[in-house]
């Protein structure tokens, strides 16, 4: 299957005044079209590095990472921000949605971005994708008048509604408890399912790693293991 | 509507997103917003106090000291201070003739500046005389007939004495009293002559009322042995004529003859003109710091925002915005305070200039009447305020403002995402 993600022998180091941390240790890693990655491990194993050079918010010390066939280590700021625009969406822990918007305009706000001048066809898109986290009928809501589960649905919308090559999320069932947990995981399984997307998670939550299709786990910036499992349906 | 740009956001998005950024913590918003506010309603004050100073000064020197112009014998401006009689015009009824058929000129009459020393019999003081016509060619031009504050103007034959108000206390002198006037002839020869006081005139301008007597133009001709002759021409514009075309036409009407020196009030009174500029200047420079140190509230403010927003900046430039469009946003935010800000200033300061600029404040019950407080006007000064001042002040507040912002915006459009995301 095409590779939508590769990483070949990626250092991540960084330096706390004379301290040098080693976040990532020579990691490779191929992530193919239509995942649905987790990835585990301890505090400080390089979880969120592996996330943050994967969505292109950091580069590496050394190493190639390439997503959708660009190599990511040589673009600068602007370049970079374009790239993570086009092909990368993000769901985070704290749903980190602009408070000052609505649901709706939260969502339609990627595609502001992205530079899509049609009001017409951003609110065909906004509706659509809203009506499949499963929320008609609330774009018009602020986020505070939204529960944690509605809120990082939300995310979840605004992360697809680009249509983007890969969606990172970043410990996204933490905040929220078990039962929406198991929804928020159910929708984007059903998702990466319906629409092909690739999701690559970082948790340590096991409902998370329950879902996953391949599961890496890793330890002191390596691959400790690389566990595929046969497609499910989705839970819902 | 969106951008064309990836990265960047409409205006329209990126307004109502300051905006609502703004209204977040509404209470903030407004004690800053009321603190820039109070900066901009002393500016505004300070500004129109001035304005109305330098409008009601500039009016008081034209109706009273310099006329709109003034043509002199050639070489008498470079020496006015000695007022030397020798430097005089000789031909002024044709001289008067060609000035008042200029297209523009109101009226022309003309005048005698001299030295004199004016005595009471106890003190002798050293002052400036002025011969002006008393037949009523003179108020055609000078209000000085609708100055007198005590006693009479000068009778048709022009004997007689008015004396600035100034120089009246001096004296303590006042109408009917006799004064020694004691001036040097243009041929040099001392002249005495006594003549009685017939008023006393509180024009606001101190070269008058401190340092000036005037008598009618015919005497002062017979006691300086100044036969047809005058020191100036003092000229009056019609209202409604641009001053410049007529200064430059009078330029060409008079350019044939080499003898004349035609000099504008603002040439006249340039030094006063600079002086004023100065004033204005170091008080503008005074408010300004005002409106600086309130800026520094804002400033604050935007700092404070950007700190709290940290997470979700991280957000947005996760998401793909640019740095330049963070830094924009920001930029709005302190914009659109400081324009709310100059707004409610420039609103709650229109309130009393309007009311002072149609009552004014009447600076004779504050100081004493003719006291010279820099600027030569008398009892009410008028509040003044132009479009273009409020205009000035309240975008120059949105754009300082916006300045005031630059760090915050900086701080913001530098984070590193990924690190801006785990901020808590």
């Amino acid at each position: 299957m095409e590779a939508i993600a590769r990483l070949e022998a990626v250092e991540k180091v960084y330096r706390a005044g004379e301290v040098e941390v080693h976040a990532l240790r020579g990691l490779s890693l191929e992530i193919e079209r239509g995942a649905f990655l987790s990835l585990a491990g301890p505090s400080g194993s390089g979880k969120t590095t592996l996330l943050n050079l994967l969505g292109a918010l950091d580069t590496p010390t050394s190493g190639r990472v390439e997503i959708g066939g660009i190599s990511t280590e040589k673009l600068g700021p602007r370049t970079m921000a374009d790239f993570r625009n086009s092909h990368v969406g993000f769901v985070f822990q704290t749903f980190n949605l602009i408070p000052v918007l609505t649901a709706a305009e939260n969502v339609a706000f990627p595609l502001q971005l992205l530079g899509v001048t049609d009001a017409g066809e951003r609110r065909r898109r906004v509706e659509s994708m809203l009506d499949a986290v499963g929320l008609p009928g609330l774009g018009d809501r602020r986020p505070r008048e939204l529960s944690g589960g509605q809120q990082q649905r939300v995310a979840v919308a605004r992360a697809l509604v680009k249509d983007p090559d890969l969606v990172l999320a970043d410990e996204p069932t933490a905040n929220l408890d078990s039962d929406t947990a198991e929804g928020i995981m159910t929708l984007m399984q059903d998702l990466n399912h319906r629409l092909g997307t690739t999701f690559v998670f970082s948790t340590h939550d096991p409902l998370v790693m329950d879902h996953a299709t391949r599961l890496v786990r890793l330890r002191d910036g390596r691959i400790e293991s690389d566990e595929r499992r046969a497609m499910e349906p989705s839970h819902g | 509507m969106g951008s064309l740009v990836p990265g960047k956001l409409g205006p329209v998005l990126l307004l109502r997103l300051a905006v609502r950024n703004l209204l977040r913590n509404r209470r903030r918003t407004v004690l800053t917003m009321i603190t820039v506010a109070f900066a901009v309603f002393f500016l505004h004050v300070w500004n129109s106090v001035l304005t109305g100073l330098e409008r009601q000064s500039y009016d008081n020197l034209i109706l009273y000291q310099t006329a709109h112009a003034k043509v002199f014998h050639e070489g008498w401006f470079e020496l006015r201070d000695e007022l030397p009689l020798d430097r005089s015009l000789d031909n002024i009824d044709e001289l008067l003739m060609r000035v008042t058929e200029v297209p523009g000129v109101a009226a022309a009459v003309p005048r005698i500046a001299f030295q004199a020393h004016l005595s009471d019999g106890r003190d002798q003081i050293p002052v400036q005389g002025l011969g002006i016509e008393t037949s009523g060619s003179d108020s055609d031009v000078f209000r000085i007939s609708q100055a007198v504050v005590e006693g009479s103007y000068l009778p048709p034959d022009g004997y007689g004495l008015l004396l600035g108000s100034g120089l009246a206390r001096a004296f303590d002198a006042g109408p009917g009293d006799w004064m020694t006037v004691l001036v040097r002839t243009r041929t040099g020869v001392w002249e005495a002559q006594e003549m009685e006081v017939t008023g006393v005139v509180l024009t606001g301008n101190p070269s008058i009322d401190q340092n000036s007597f005037l008598m009618g133009l015919e005497p002062a001709r017979a006691m300086l042995d100044m036969d047809g002759r005058a020191t100036e021409l003092a000229i009056r514009f019609a209202g409604t004529v641009s001053e410049r075309s007529v200064l430059e036409r009078l330029k060409e009407a008079l350019a044939s003859d080499d003898g004349l020196h035609l000099a504008g009030w603002r040439e006249q009174e340039s030094e006063f003109i600079a002086l004023t500029e100065v004033k204005r200047g170091g008080g503008l420079v005074a408010m300004a710091i005002f409106v600086v140190v309130a800026l520094v509230g804002v400033a604050n403010t935007m700092l404070l925002a950007a700190f709290e927003r940290t997470q979700e900046v991280g957000m947005l430039l996760a998401m793909g915005m640019r740095a330049a469009t963070v830094r924009w946003l920001f930029l709005l935010e302190g914009a659109l305070t400081g324009l709310g800000a100059g707004a409610l200033g420039t609103l709650v300061a229109l309130g009393p200039i309007f009311y002072f600029a149609a009552r004014g404040i009447d600076f004779s019950a504050m100081f004493a009447e003719d006291m010279d407080i820099g600027y030569p006007v008398a009892g009410r000064v008028f509040w003044a305020v132009t479009p273009a001042a409020i205009l000035v002040a309240w975008l120059g507040t949105a754009v300082l403002a916006a300045a005031a912002t630059l760090y915050a915006a900086a701080r913001a459009s530098r984070m590193k995402p990924a690190e801006a995301l785990r901020h808590v």
